[in-house]
This record gives C-alpha cells, structure tokens and sequence, in this order.
C-alpha cells in the first residue's frame, strides 16, 4: 500500500536525531492488562454466541429447551445423522449450492472486478469518472430491492429457478469494482504497462501476464469479500428458486425454521445446520488471514 | 515516449475491456431500478369480485404511490425509527472497531492473534443465522446476562419488549459489523511506517499518546469511508429485525423502511407501492451519503489536495 | 409428502411427482404470484391453505377443476369444505386435503394438582385460568398470540363470525362484527387481568415454557399433537385433549385454525395428470392414510377421516381422541375468506402485537378496529366494491 500519510500529520515531538533509543523501552512494551482485558472481553462477546451453537448441537430435541444453555449434552453426532437423513442428505446439498455459488460467483466476480478496476485506474478515456460514479451506485441500492425486479426480468427469458439466476446477478460487484481500481493504482506502474505497450503487446495480455499478478494480493480480498457475500446472501436465492434442490443453505434453514403452524419447526436441525455452515468460512478464514487486508481510503490519495 | 495507440483505440479499448462489467451493470442493477420506478407510477385496479380472469387491470398512477408513501405514518415512523438505530448503532461499532483496531496494533497487547480472529468471526454468520442465535440467547432463561443478574439479585429487563427492543436489534448488527470494520482500521494502521512512531517514542511519549495523536488522525480517511458504508448498511436493516418479530410483540411489520417494503411486495401483493418506497428509500440514503461526504471532505481528503 | 408421493410414483411410471418443500404461509403464496405474473417458474401443483385460495384465484393462478370432473368429488367432504374450494359458486378451485377443526389440550396432571377438569365454556376457561395463576404466578393457563391470526380467526368463526362477504358483485367486511368483539374482549380481559400470558406461540420462549409447565393449556388445532410431538417430547403422557371450549354448552359450534387443499396452477402443461394425482391424494383411502401417518393431518375427505383409529402417539392412551376431534369437526361453522386474507392477517399481527403489549383490554378492541378499517381500506384501494 502507498503510504497514505504527509508529513503534517506528524507531530514533531522530537529534535533530530537519536538521543537515548534505550530509555522507558520496557515501560513502553510492557504488556497492558487494560488493554489486553478490552480485547479478550471482545473476544468473548463475539464468540458467545458461537459457543451456544456449539453445546446447542450437542443437545437433542427435548433437551434444548429443558437444560441450561451453556451445558453440553452428548447428541452431537446424532443430530448430524438426523440431519443428514432428512430427506436424503439435502442439507449436504445445500451445502455444496452454496459453495458452487459462492465459489464460481466470487471467482468469476473478482476476474470481472479486477479487469474493470484496472481499466479505471491505467486509462484515460472519456466518460471515465462518470462510468466509475454510476457502476459506485450500484452500492447504495439493496439487494432486497433489487431482487423482485431482477425475478421479473429473469422470468421473462425462463432463466428463474435456475442456478443462472442465483450466479449471474452477483457476478456484478460494485464495491469489488472500487477495490479493484485502488489496487491497480497502488501495485500496478504505469511506466510498465507503457513498457509492455512499446514492445507491441496487446492490452489482454498485458492485463493477464503484468497487472494480474501485480494485484495478486489485492484480488484474494476480493475474492474473499464476494465469497463471504454470497455465502451469506438470502434474500436473492429466497426470491430466484422454488426447486429447493437448488437452495443454498441460509435458504434452506430457514425453510426448516417457518414451516408454518401446523408442524413443529425443526429446531434442531437448524441449529445444527447453523453451526456445519460456520465451519467452512472459519477455516477459510483462518487459512488466508494473511490476505485479510481491506484498506478503504488508500485510493482516496490515488483515485 | 511515443505510444502507438490511436485516439479511436484510446476510446475503444477501454470501454471493451469494460464491457462484462457495463453489461452486467446494466442486466441486473439499471435494469431493475429502472424496472422499480416504471413500477412505481403504476397501480392495479381490480373490477367486480376480482375472481375470475382477466379482472385486473394495469393502470397509470401518477404519483400516489408516492404521495401515500410519504403521508403514511408507519413509514414515516420506521425512518425516525432506523435514523435512531444508526444513532446508537454507528458510533458504537466504529468506537469499537477504532479501539479493538488500537489495541491490537499496540505493542503492549497481548492475546492478538487470539482475539482478532475471535472478534472477526461473526463476520462469517449470516444475518438470519445470527438473529436465531441471538433469538435463543436473549430468552431470559437462557441468556447468561439474566443468568449473572438473577444471581445478584437484579429482576432480568426483558431486551425484547418495546422500550429496549431496539437494543435488542443493535447488538446483533453490531456483532456481526465490529470485527469487519476493525480489519479495516487495523489494515490502515499496518500500512504506517513504524518510524513516524519513533520520534515520538523516544520523546517519551506513551503508547495511547501515540494512538490519539498519531494513528488516529492518519486513519481517519479509513474511519470516514467505514462510516459510509456502515451508515448505508444500517439504513437498509432488514434481516436482522425480520428474523426477530416472530419472537416479540415488539417489532411491527414496518419497524424498518424496508421491511415495509417487504410487506408491501410480498405480504399485501401491492409490488407498486412497494416499488415507490424503494425509490424514496434509495434517494434518502443517497442524499445522506452525499450529505455526509461533503460535510467530512476537507477533513478526509483536503490534505491531498 | 414425500414419502406419499412415492407410493404413487411406483404405481404411475407415466405420471412422476417430485415434492419441493418452501417456506410455509406467505411466502410460497407470494413466491407463486410472482412465477404467475412473469409468466414462467411456478409448479404444477401447489399446496393452499383455504384462506389462500380467493387471494390465489383472483390473481389468476389456478385452473378451474370443474373442467376436469372435480364435481364428483363433493360427496366426499364436508360442505363446508367443499365451500371453501369453490367459494360457494360452480368452479373447483381445489380439492380439500385437510381440516383444522380446534381443539384444547390441557396438562392433565397440573389440572388433577388443583382439582380441574376440562373447561366446557369459556366462562369456565376463564375460571379455571384465574384459579390456576392464582395458585401458581408462573404458571399460565394459555397465551394470547399476536403471531397466529389463523388462531384467531378460527375463534370468530367459532363465535358466528365470518370476516368476508359476498354480496352479488360486491365484497362486504365484516371483522369488528359483534361476534368478533366478543371473542377479542374475553381474551383482552384474561391478558389485562394477567392471567393469561400475552407472547407469541411458535418461539424459543414459548416451546420452553410448554416443556417446563408454565404453559398448562393450549387452544389450538386437531394437528396440535405433531406439534407437541416434536417440541415439548419430554411432557409426554401428562397432556389430554378435549373439545374447544364454547360459548354457549348447548349450541356447540368451532372454528378452523389451519387447513389445506391441493390446486393445480394456471402454468401447468399437465392439468389432466394433475388432476389425477391430487385425486388419489386427497380421496384414495391409501394416500390418505398415509398423509395422516407421516404429515400427521386430519383427513377432510369424510371417510378417511372416519377410519382413523389409534390416537396420535403423543396422546397415545387417550381413546377417544379421534372421536373429539370428528365431534369437533361437525361443528364448524361457516366462514367466508377474502382477496386479501393477508393484508389482514398482516394487520392483526401488527395491531394486537401493540394491544398484547400493553396489556390494556381497551387497546384490544382498538385493534380490531384498525385491522378492519385497514382491511377495508386495501379492498376499496384495489378498486373492488366493498359495501
């Protein structure tokens, strides 16, 4: 990242050169209960609610509502079984919807991000700062808005219920969009993309084999964004599909919750489909935590 | 150094290269907002019993959508409503977010690494997810604050009745945004070279000195952006709520802006009345997004210029 | 359901049935509405609860079954069953699969602790809540919910009430009707005095209370022990059923929470197969056996209903379960629905979530005014006549 700091906003504290780099340096690395306190309070505040969906699915039906919270029962397993049984394993069907979704969506959506964010950030073109602002608006619209509109349109070519329809429509990402052209900016030189262009190579190639891997970094990002966007989005799919072979599973549990009056709502289950839909982004997350880098007014400089 | 690019090719190969992204654009988000203000000066008249084929009719509805979305009381009061939800929702998840970013970017912390994937994690939930998790942990005979305050004594306050069920709300918004917006303060803070810190340091100067003085002001581009986006997202609120009103009396069909929009769309089948609020929904949080870029402008970005 | 449409699958190979299961209520309605006004998307066949059908004719989506022989099935329902599905006019719109006659179901051992036996009037029912709170502040005898409008409006109808009309070509509204007042006042009375509960049923706090007895009762529907089945297990064996409790003992009437029918939908390229199946599946003494097994459901069809003999498990050594529940569906009363049950039932849960909340008996009546000056309202917006 460029850095994004001049040198106003330094206040001068000190006279030129070292004098006594030795001093207070253990009063100032001592570590700090205060502040380690906040963070590990933190910490727990967030993975409360966690640690209830873990010993939740441990309980069977009759004890979730009967034992307190916090104590774990031994059903764990059990309610794997049973949830997977429920009408042959859809629920593991859902799991890999999503991550078909997520996974093509988000791959395919930061190539596309990441093509437009270099053509906004290596160009000059008429039209340019206006393309940008409009394709930035498409933040400010949600998708619960969106999606009744897109059914319709969607509708009209017979593409609904489909699994183009939970795709195509989030291939789109504004907000990859504006990442994208803040990382060309910082990581790609324009001095080399002039280079690349003497030397008589066409614009495709000098995005696949010099831009491309510049912004490397910059793009896991925004893969893990679009990916994380997907994984969780319910409202798009809710509105798209009726054949719930084809639900993801923010869909597909909630289905199992509002099954209406007359049956129980399968509470179990739900938990317990809750907490196997967590643990992959976990992983993923802890996996790639190096990439986890979103640095919003970077470009601001640059833009 | 001359290029080879003609001015027509300067024109053309840019807009190619955009074309996936115009086209997409255009599909699925122009081609739907458009669709939605078509839809919102329309309405549908029924004739007779409304029971047999074809008694229905399309209709041009100049602008009573709007005028009966604006002098709709509910409406009006799901805005009041959700400007007070960002009130106390915002200030405290981005205070979070600055001080946990703080915090772990200090060298006097301990527990970083524990803590900044703990406190990222609920950005993997979904909000439905996280609504019924939170559902069960506010019951009173499950949650362990009422737990804690039993044991001292203290009558539990039931978080879901309508004086503080707006907490209710705001905490799981919170829990879900904090670590996310701490990432990206965090991110800012790492990018600081660590010799502006060293002038200061040798001076004496205490490590919170430093976040107040130092880290604070040259994050404040990072804040300012988070701001936005989390001002944007708090408007829309519209999951977290939805999951929680089956549980409580406390939330009404139109407790938010957009979930009249739901009801109106998919509960009361009027998709045009449904559309017209969009619009209005869309055009307020455009024009406090605006609002709030100009009036932070000088203090985001002025120094670049 | 998908267990029944796999008895049929293996006898039919040329017709194949594959189940989709959505969001119950509003949701698959909408979801319908939606693939029939784009023109592609919707099913063949769709499950729709009676009070949907209006909403779903009006809007085009079914197919006139008369066309395709359903006359002949009215023998085998109720008339008031059948009138659901045809809206008292000569189209079938749909063939009824279940009722929902209501029932009461009261913890048989909480009652015996302090001397009760099961309520005949509501002026008993009220008593007996009054005794129970006051020997026991935990303990409720029931709850007021503001998130089951079917539950309410089961109970109007029960009292005399029927919230739509039709009046030659106009639609009438009648929810703040007498009998409905009188329904909203009792409740509103328990709730104000305290002794019945005011939160919603179908949540976290309310299964919680049914397994730890602070829930003793249940006004609720002949489906209601899957119900209890599946959320309060652990009660098993304490609980009775009874009939709904009535207004005047010698005039026994009830109303229905809940019921299905099956339709064929307006974008079906397969009315005639169609037709076939949901015939099999709402009238063949097989299928209908089976739903009830596996979507523990009260057969609307007469004869069905009239073989069913061992009780539900979750009742199991209670006999004469099935004869309460068939008494009870002899005395439902009529009761018409409108093109737009949803706004009011949408209008309900928002009016009495106040009224419950506040647990002021006065606000009760407010609300069924709001609910029928908004239901009112939506009908005269739309353009229908409404007298």
């Amino acid at each position: 990242m460029t850095a994004t700091i001049t040198p106003q906003a330094v206040p001068s504290l000190a006279p030129p050169g070292g004098r006594g780099r030795g001093r207070d340096r253990s009063a100032a690395e001592r570590p700090s209960a205060f502040g380690t306190a906040v963070l590990l309070l933190g910490a727990v505040y967030c993975l409360l609610p966690v640690l209830w969906v873990i010993t939740a699915s441990t309980k069977d039906g009759s004890e979730l509502f009967s034992t307190f919270t916090f104590a774990p029962s031994t059903h764990l397993w059990d309610n794997i079984v049973a949830l997977t049984q429920y009408r042959d394993g859809l629920f593991w069907r859902w799991m890999l919807n999503t991550a078909l979704y997520a996974g093509v969506g988000a791959l395919v959506s930061s190539y596309i991000s990441a093509l437009s964010g270099y053509v906004l950030a290596k160009f000059e073109f008429p039209g340019k700062g206006k393309v940008f602002a409009i394709l930035l608006m498409g933040v400010l619209v949600p998708g619960v808005i969106l999606a009744i509109p897109q059914y319709f349109l969607l509708a009209q070519i017979g593409l609904t219920n489909t699994y183009w329809s939970v795709l195509l429509p989030q291939l789109i990402s504004p907000y990859g969009i504006y990442l994208a052209r803040i990382y060309a900016a910082a990581a790609v030189p324009t001095d080399v993309v002039e280079a690349a262009r003497t030397e008589g190579a066409g614009e495709m190639r000098i995005f696949t084999r010099i831009a491309l891997p510049m912004m490397a970094p910059g793009l896991v990002t925004i893969f893990l964004f679009q990916f994380v966007a997907i994984w969780n989005n319910f409202m798009l799919p809710y509105i798209m599909l009726g054949n719930d072979q084809l639900f993801p599973i923010t869909v597909g549990l909630s289905g199992l919750l509002n099954q209406g009056a007359t049956v129980p709502a399968l509470y179990t289950l739900v938990i317990t489909g809750a907490l196997l839909s967590i643990v992959p982004l976990v992983i993923l997350f802890l996996l790639l935590q190096r990439f986890w880098r979103v640095d919003l007014a970077a470009g601001a400089v640059k833009a | 150094m001359t290029t080879t690019i003609t001015r027509a090719k300067r024109v053309a190969i840019p807009y190619a290269m955009l074309t996936p992204a115009i086209v997409l654009f255009a599909l699925f988000m122009a081609a739907p907002i458009l669709y939605t203000v078509v839809m919102s000066f329309q309405t549908v008249k029924v004739e007779g019993l409304g029971l047999g084929s074809g008694s229905k009719k399309l209709q041009f509805a100049w602008l009573d959508n709007y005028v009966d979305a604006v002098t709709d009381p509910e409406f009006l009061a799901s805005v009041l409503r959700v400007l007070l939800y960002g009130a106390i929702l915002i200030p405290v998840m981005l205070g979070l977010a600055l001080v946990f970013a703080l915090l772990l970017d200090s060298r006097r912390s301990r527990a970083v690494r524990f803590s900044r994937v703990s406190i990222f994690l609920p950005y993997a939930v979904p909000a439905v997810i996280s609504s019924l998790l939170w559902g069960f942990l506010y019951l009173p005979s499950v949650s362990p604050f009422a737990y804690v305050l039993k044991a001292v004594g203290i009558a539990p306050p039931d978080i879901l009745s309508s004086g503080l069920v707006i907490f209710a709300v705001a905490n799981i918004a919170l829990w879900g945004g904090v670590g996310f917006n701490m990432i990206v303060i965090y991110t800012a803070l790492r990018a600081i070279p660590s010799d502006i810190y060293e002038a200061a340091r040798i001076d004496g100067a205490s490590e919170v000195q430093i976040a107040w003085r130092i880290k604070v002001p040259i994050v404040l581009p990072s804040l300012i952006m988070t701001g936005l986006f989390s001002i944007i997202a708090t408007l829309q609120v519209f999951a977290e709520p939805t999951t929680l009103k089956p549980l409580t009396n406390s939330i009404s069909s139109s407790w938010t802006p957009l979930m009249k929009v739901y009801r109106d769309a998919f509960v009361r089948g009027d998709i045009y009345s449904a559309a017209a609020t969009s619009v209005l929904i869309a055009l307020g949080t455009f024009a406090l997004s605006f609002l709030f870029l100009r009036v932070v402008q000088r203090r985001a970005f002025g120094q670049e210029d | 359901m998908d267990k029944v449409a796999a008895i049929w699958n293996k006898s039919h190979p040329d017709i194949q049935i594959t189940v989709n299961k959505q969001d119950g209520g509003d949701a698959a309605v909408t979801k319908l509405l939606t693939a029939i006004k784009a023109g592609s998307g919707a099913p063949d066949i769709m499950q729709a609860e009676y009070q949907k059908i209006p909403t779903l004719v009006s809007a085009d989506a079914l197919v006139d079954l008369k066309d395709q022989g359903a006359g002949d099935l009215k023998k085998e329902f109720t008339d008031g069953t059948w009138n659901a599905v045809t809206l008292g006019g000569d189209s079938v719109y749909a063939v009824p699969q279940d009722s929902g006659p209501m029932m009461f179901y009261y913890r048989k051992d909480i009652f015996d602790q302090y001397g009760l036996s099961a309520p005949k009037t509501w002026d008993e029912y009220a008593q007996d809540a009054r005794t129970i709170h006051q020997a026991d502040p935990t303990k409720f005898l029931g709850t007021f919910s503001s998130g089951d409008p079917g539950w309410f409006a089961g109970l109007s109808q029960q009292a005399g009430a029927s919230w739509w009309g039709i009046d030659g070509k106009a639609w009438s509204v009648d929810i703040d009707s007498a009998a409905t007042k009188k329904v909203a006042d009792f409740w509103g009375g328990l709730v104000h005095e305290g002794v019945i509960d005011n939160n919603p049923m179908y949540t976290p706090a309310w299964n919680t209370a049914l397994n730890d007895g602070t829930q003793v009762g249940w006004v609720s529907s002949v489906w209601g022990p899957g119900v209890l089945e599946g959320n309060a297990a652990d009660t098993k064996g304490k609980w009775a059923a009874a009939p709904l409790p009535n207004w005047d003992a010698s005039k026994p009437s009830n109303g229905n929470w809940g019921g299905s029918s099956t339709a064929v939908t307006a974008q079906s390229k397969h009315p005639k197969q169609a037709m076939e199946f949901i015939t099999w599946l709402n009238t063949d003494p097989e299928a209908v056996k089976a739903l009830a097994q596996v979507a523990n459901i009260y057969p609307a069809d007469v004869n069905s209903s009239a073989a069913l003999s061992t009780p539900p498990a979750f009742f199991a050594d209670q006999a004469d379960f099935w004869s309460i529940a068939a008494q009870s569906s002899k005395d439902v009363s009529s009761f018409t629905y409108g093109p737009n049950v949803n706004v009011a039932y949408s209008a309900y849960t928002d009016a009495f979530a106040k009224a419950a909340e506040s647990k002021d008996s006065a606000q009760f009546e407010a609300a069924l005014n709001t609910m029928q000056s908004t239901t009112k309202n939506d009908l005269v917006k739309s353009g229908f006549t409404v007298k």
